[in-house]
């Protein structure tokens, strides 16, 4: 069996790619997918952690699919607003969505 | 129908109030009918409830009254109890204000002919008669206190019936206030009495302060507020300032006001409480003195005036000023009589002053009259009458209670009162023989004026004549014979006693010297002012052209109450109302407002607006929080 | 159904008429505004009605509380013991005459909006929905229901004030607003931590004022949270220096919401001070009474001041009001019973002789669109019947005997001088500065030369000479019997804790 230390590795590994990802990149589709490595990489998390901690129960693996629903929905608006902004202001640029400061 | 249906006397011209003030416009002549049939009901009905209280008069134990009250209200032990009282002071009174305002009513009818609001006129004019019945015959403070603050009310909306002019809404205005100003310490004195013996009935405070059940200098205090409300309603120094500018309202309303309601009222109240002055060492004196002050201030002040009315509406205030003087020397008798005498002489002095008016199309200055005896013979006569009895002149009405007075006064203060109140007395005589020969004899000064004056209708002159027998014959009430005769033997001194009644008997020394007094006053006012040149009295005015400028303008207390007014009071104002606005509203409230705003206006730069901006914080936090974390735990 | 259940209904359905009107306005469209003032005059007599029968109902001898309906809403689950929160509706003697106060202003403010024609639908709706809360908070005998319908009572003001206002609108509204949400705060953390502290696990007043007698409350509890209760509820009430929102306000609310304001809302905060300070924290209120009369006082003597060189008629009104209110807390601050019984007597005489005045105001800016009282003089001769209705709530407001002012004035300087003659001379005296500032506007305003500018003006229309009327006639009967007042309010103020006879 792979030793639990690898999946908390690369799971460390792509939260750290989401995390730059969102702070380095400007384009808002490609925060919006940082943001999901960062959720898949939690996911990662719960479910590893299930399967060494608790294998008689799946406790993590249920919160892994909370997570992938609540991220499917966040990604349905987000996606959504990108698209309004993208119409209305022809960019996806985050920097340039900085309207609603005072 | 007995005394105890007594408030039947107030509660008819109060029911016409409200019948007049909301459907007299549309009854024909405005409902004047009504009026003078429910004051003239009461004037009726005051003979039965007389003769019903002389019929069980006690002569001997002279403490005869009845008393009706019903329960008010309650709270706890705060019960309130409203009812009346009548005894020998409520009886005179009601002579006085029923024959007085039945008379003035009649009077209206013609002299208020043809003005606008006629209804509303009489309408008014039967609640202040029926305020003024309610506080004679109140049994406790509180109702006093109400009809009180309601007769005060009546003559502001009385004062200033001519509202358009705006120096009668002045008038009314400075009544209503200055009055109201006496009436705080009224109240403040009538709660303090309550406070001491928890009750507002009159008699039985009276018997607790008899008892001493009240200690001596609260005792004074409480008495002495109560006696600023006297001073208020019946115009003594230094408030005595709304009663001559309270002339701005119609003629008749003059004559209500300074005979038989409103003035007399503080008097009324001063003898009603009697028991308690005199239990308070001190408080008759301050009565004595402040009643001398007045008389003799407005004696003087009365020299200088030239609107008949205003020098009427003075010599009121110096006659009240003796009123206050024979209760200050403990005689409620002497006060009473001369409240009553001075009632007639008065009402008829501005009736016939009215009927001057009226006849003259609105004239009251002197300067423009003279010489109309011949074309006014009735008014002229009676006010001759009038004129001499205000002197003190016998046989007339007020020659007896003046002489009362002077006898009360010897008795109990000596010589020092007694001479000021005989100067008061010589001053007024030298003034009234100034305005009658001013305004009836001589020759007229203005043609035009003189031409056109006529004698007034009967309506009018029927009152005169009527007040004009009863100056004559009412000071006749002290004489023992006379008042067998109508049931009250021993007169009126015996009828309206407190302890100890001393039975009136002429004191022919101080008679003398009182007809000797008013006699020199008569005849040097005839010399002084004697026909139409004035040189005699320019010549005096000339003479001392000080004091002539000061008496003219009241030794201006008037100016000085408007500049303590508009600096003191007003100043204040301002001031409050600038601490108000710019203090606690735009420092305190909008202050903190501006405050709040200012942070927000600093703070906004935190909110750039930009998503890495946040993550960079959101993830810097998280990190700071973890690091913190292990190092705690470490 | 017992009879004491059938009254408890009665009270209920007081409660639920305006709450019923609001939500029948809600389906009636926006452009029928004929149908919304028809259906907002008939909820307003039902209330009236309804509120008179509550106020005659109440009986004089029975116990205190009575018409009692309890529903329970939630108990018995997480920090709620039993009866932990209950739409308890009850009437004391204290709340009957409140209730009729209310009902009066209800009903003459909702005919006096009669003329309103921007969106009377939406303002209808409002207005009644703080009806209910001032309703509510009267009947409620559950602290949490209480709070939620004083701020019921007090939210739709905004509205009302930004939207149908007049000078400086937003900023009166604002300024109302927050004052009044930041005294709120004081009272909502004030009743969390009464609800701590007894730890009964209840917001059942009468459980909690049980609490505040024996001793579960800590007197040193006690004192520390009462001034926050006062000064919560004294924003309400015009409590100086806390009183600022009081002239703006007035100055900027249309005439219907000013009415309802002055005339019932600020009762509110005197309500909240008896309910929440004087029954459940006696020891509390016997501590800061001396200092909450010398608070009253100075509103008394202070408002009466200002009120005297003041231009704008809502300007004097405003700070007649404080005057006014100052005298309810003064006697409130009496603790004994005459005073405290004068205080309510002066929240009702306030109530509907301050209605009246806004009433007035309300008729002549309306014609005029102006309020500055140099503008004017000798109107009676255009409107006399505005002059003799708006001198007779002047002359109230003056203490004129035989007038509601003077029975509750009286009632309340009598209950001072028990304990404090000096503040109670300068009462009296603020009484006479009422004398001057009124007699001064009358005197610029009704009377003197006519200035021509006003030939135009017309005098009250029915509908205004009805919803006046009615106010006058309950100045009068309170200023002349005003037994059948005194017995609720007495008996029941003499029950207050702390409260010598």
């Amino acid at each position: 069996m792979v030793p639990l230390e690898n999946y908390l590795v690369l799971s460390a590994v792509m939260f750290s790619l989401g995390v730059y990802g969102v702070l380095a990149r400007r384009n808002a589709v490609l925060v919006l997918m940082s943001v999901e490595l960062m959720l898949n990489a939690v996911s990662l998390n719960f479910v590893a952690f299930a399967a060494y901690l608790d294998p008689e129960r799946i406790t993590g693996a249920i919160f892994a699919v909370f997570v992938i629903t609540v991220a499917a929905a966040e990604v349905g608006l987000a996606l959504a607003i990108v698209i309004r902004l993208f119409r209305n202001r022809a960019t996806s640029n985050v920097d340039e969505a900085a309207m609603m400061k005072w | 129908m007995g005394a105890e249906q007594a408030w039947l006397l107030a509660a008819i011209p109060a029911g016409v109030f409200f019948v007049l003030a909301l459907f007299g416009r549309y009854l024909p002549r405005g409902g004047d009918y009504l009026g003078v049939a429910a004051i003239g009901a009461s004037f009726v009905l005051f003979f039965f409830v007389a003769a019903d209280f002389l019929s069980f008069y006690d002569f001997e134990a002279h403490k005869t009254f009845i008393t009706e009250s019903i329960s008010w209200s309650e709270i706890g032990n705060f019960k309130l109890r409203q009812g009346i009282h009548v005894d020998a002071i409520t009886i005179v009174m009601f002579a006085v204000i029923t024959t007085v305002s039945l008379m003035v009513n009649i009077f209206s009818v013609g002299y208020m002919k043809g003005e606008p609001r006629y209804y509303w006129f009489f309408a008014v004019l039967q609640l202040f008669v029926a305020s003024m019945l309610l506080l004679v015959m109140a049994d406790n403070l509180l109702l006093v206190y109400i009809s009180w603050e309601l007769v005060g009310v009546c003559s502001f909306l009385l004062i200033g019936f001519y509202w358009e002019k705006r120096s009668a809404t002045e008038a009314a205005k400075k009544a209503f206030i200055t009055t109201r100003i006496g009436d705080v310490g009224l109240l403040i004195g009538i709660i303090l009495l309550w406070k001491e013996t928890g009750t507002f009935d009159i008699q039985q405070i009276i018997h607790a302060a008899e008892a001493g059940e009240i200690g001596q200098t609260y005792l004074f205090v409480s008495i002495m507020f109560v006696f600023l409300g006297c001073m208020g309603k019946s115009a003594q120094f230094p408030f005595h300032v709304w009663l001559p500018d309270a002339m701005e309202g119609p003629t008749p309303v003059s004559a209500l006001i300074h005979a038989a309601t409103m003035v007399v009222a503080g008097v009324y109240l001063t003898a009603r409480l009697l028991p308690i002055f005199e239990a308070a060492d001190g408080a008759l004196l301050v009565v004595t003195i402040v009643g001398l002050t007045t008389a003799l201030l407005a004696s003087l002040i009365a020299f200088a005036q030239t609107d008949i009315k205003r020098v009427l509406a003075y010599s009121t205030v110096g006659k009240l000023g003796l009123m206050f003087v024979a209760l200050g020397a403990g005689s409620p008798a002497a006060g009473l009589f001369l409240l009553m005498t001075h009632a007639f002489v008065k009402a008829l002095l501005f009736l016939g002053s009215g009927s001057v008016i009226l006849g003259t199309h609105h004239n009251q200055e002197m300067d423009k009259l003279g010489g109309l005896w011949k074309k006014m013979p009735i008014t002229g006569t009676t006010f001759f009458v009038a004129t001499l009895a205000l002197a003190g002149l016998p046989p007339l009405a007020m020659f007896w209670s003046e002489d009362e007075l002077f006898a009360s006064v010897n008795h109990e203060w000596g010589l020092w009162a007694l001479v000021l109140a005989m100067l008061a007395v010589f001053a007024t005589a030298i003034f009234m023989v100034r305005l009658f020969i001013r305004t009836f004899a001589g020759e007229p000064r203005d043609r035009q004026v003189h031409e056109h004056a006529r004698e007034t209708p009967l309506v009018m002159t029927g009152p005169l004549v009527f007040l004009c027998v009863l100056a004559v014959v009412s000071g006749l009430f002290v004489f023992n014979g006379v008042g067998s005769a109508l049931g009250f033997p021993g007169g009126i001194g015996e009828f309206v006693f407190l302890e100890e009644p001393e039975r009136y008997a002429i004191d022919w020394t101080l008679a003398g010297i009182s007809l000797a007094v008013a006699v020199a006053g008569v005849l040097i006012g005839a010399y002084v002012y004697w026909g139409n040149s004035l040189v005699r009295s320019t010549r005096l005015a000339e003479a001392m052209p000080r004091l002539y400028a000061a008496l003219r303008n009241k030794f201006y207390i008037d100016e000085m109450y408007q500049y303590v007014i508009d600096r003191g009071v007003l100043g204040v104002s301002y001031v409050v109302s600038w601490f108000d606005r710019y203090v606690v509203n735009d420092t305190g409230v909008d202050g903190s407002a501006q405050v709040t705003g200012y942070s927000g206006s600093i703070l906004k730069y935190l909110q750039t607006g930009r998503v890495p901006n946040y993550a960079m914080a959101i993830t810097l936090g998280v990190v700071g929080l973890t690091v913190a974390g292990l190092l705690v735990r470490a | 159904m017992t009879f004491d259940e059938g009254q408890g209904y009665a009270v209920l359905a007081t409660l639920a008429a305006p709450l019923l009107a609001a939500l029948i306005l809600v389906f009636i469209p926006g452009t029928q505004k004929m149908a919304v003032r028809y259906v907002a005059a008939f909820f307003g007599a039902v209330m009236l009605g309804l509120s008179i029968y509550v106020f005659v109902a109440y009986q004089v001898d029975g116990e205190q509380i009575q018409m009692s309906l309890k529903w329970v809403w939630v108990e018995n689950t997480a920090f709620l013991g039993k009866d932990g929160i209950v739409l308890n509706l009850a009437v004391d003697g204290i709340s009957a005459p409140m209730a009729l106060l209310t009902g009066v202003v209800a009903f003459a403010g909702t005919i006096t909006s009669w003329k309103i024609n921007y969106r009377n639908k939406d303002f209808f709706i409002l207005y009644f929905i703080l009806l209910a809360g001032v309703y509510g908070t009267f009947f409620s005998f559950d602290l949490f229901f209480w709070f939620f319908f004083y701020e019921l009572a007090v939210m739709p003001l905004y509205l009302l004030i930004g939207v149908w206002g007049s000078t400086r609108k937003e900023y009166g509204a604002m300024k109302l607003t927050l004052m009044l949400v930041g005294g709120s705060v004081l009272i909502w953390i004030g009743i969390f931590a009464v609800f701590n502290e007894a730890n009964l696990g209840t917001f059942d007043m009468q459980r909690l004022f049980a609490a505040g007698n024996d001793g579960t409350l800590s007197p040193t509890f006690q004192k520390v949270f009462f001034p926050m209760f006062v000064v919560g509820c004294g924003v309400l009430a015009a409590l100086w220096p806390f009183h600022t929102w009081s002239p703006d306000g007035h100055m900027s609310a249309p005439t219907a919401v000013s009415m309802v304001h002055a005339g019932v809302l600020m009762k509110l905060g005197a309500f909240g001070i008896i309910r929440l300070g004087i029954q459940m924290l006696p020891v509390g209120a016997e501590f800061w009474m001396p200092g909450l009369m010398v608070l009253g006082v100075t509103g008394a003597v202070y408002g009466a001041t200002a009120a005297l060189t003041q231009r704008d008629f809502k300007l004097i009104s405003g700070y007649s009001s404080v005057s006014h209110m100052g005298y309810v807390l003064m006697g409130l601050a009496t603790m004994n019973q005459i005073g405290i019984t004068g205080a309510v007597l002066q929240m009702f005489s306030h109530g509907v002789m301050t209605a009246l005045v806004f009433l007035m105001i309300g008729a002549l800016y309306d014609q005029a669109h102006t309020r500055d009282m140099k503008d004017f003089g000798g109107i009676a001769k255009v409107m006399p019947m505005w002059v003799v209705f708006y001198a007779i709530a002047g002359l109230a407001n003056v203490g004129l005997p035989g007038l509601s002012g003077f029975t509750a004035e009286f009632h309340i300087f009598v209950g001072t001088f028990q304990t404090y003659p000096v503040f109670g001379a300068l009462a009296i005296f603020a009484a006479a500065l009422a004398a001057t500032y009124m007699l001064r506007m009358f005197s610029m305003v009704f009377f003197g030369p006519f200035n021509p500018r006003w030939k135009d003006l017309k005098d009250l229309t029915p509908l205004e000479a009805m919803a006046g009327a009615l106010l006058i006639a309950s100045i009068v009967v309170m200023g002349v019997w005003w037994a059948p007042f005194t017995d609720r309010i007495g008996t029941t103020v003499a029950a207050l804790p702390g409260v010598v006879g």
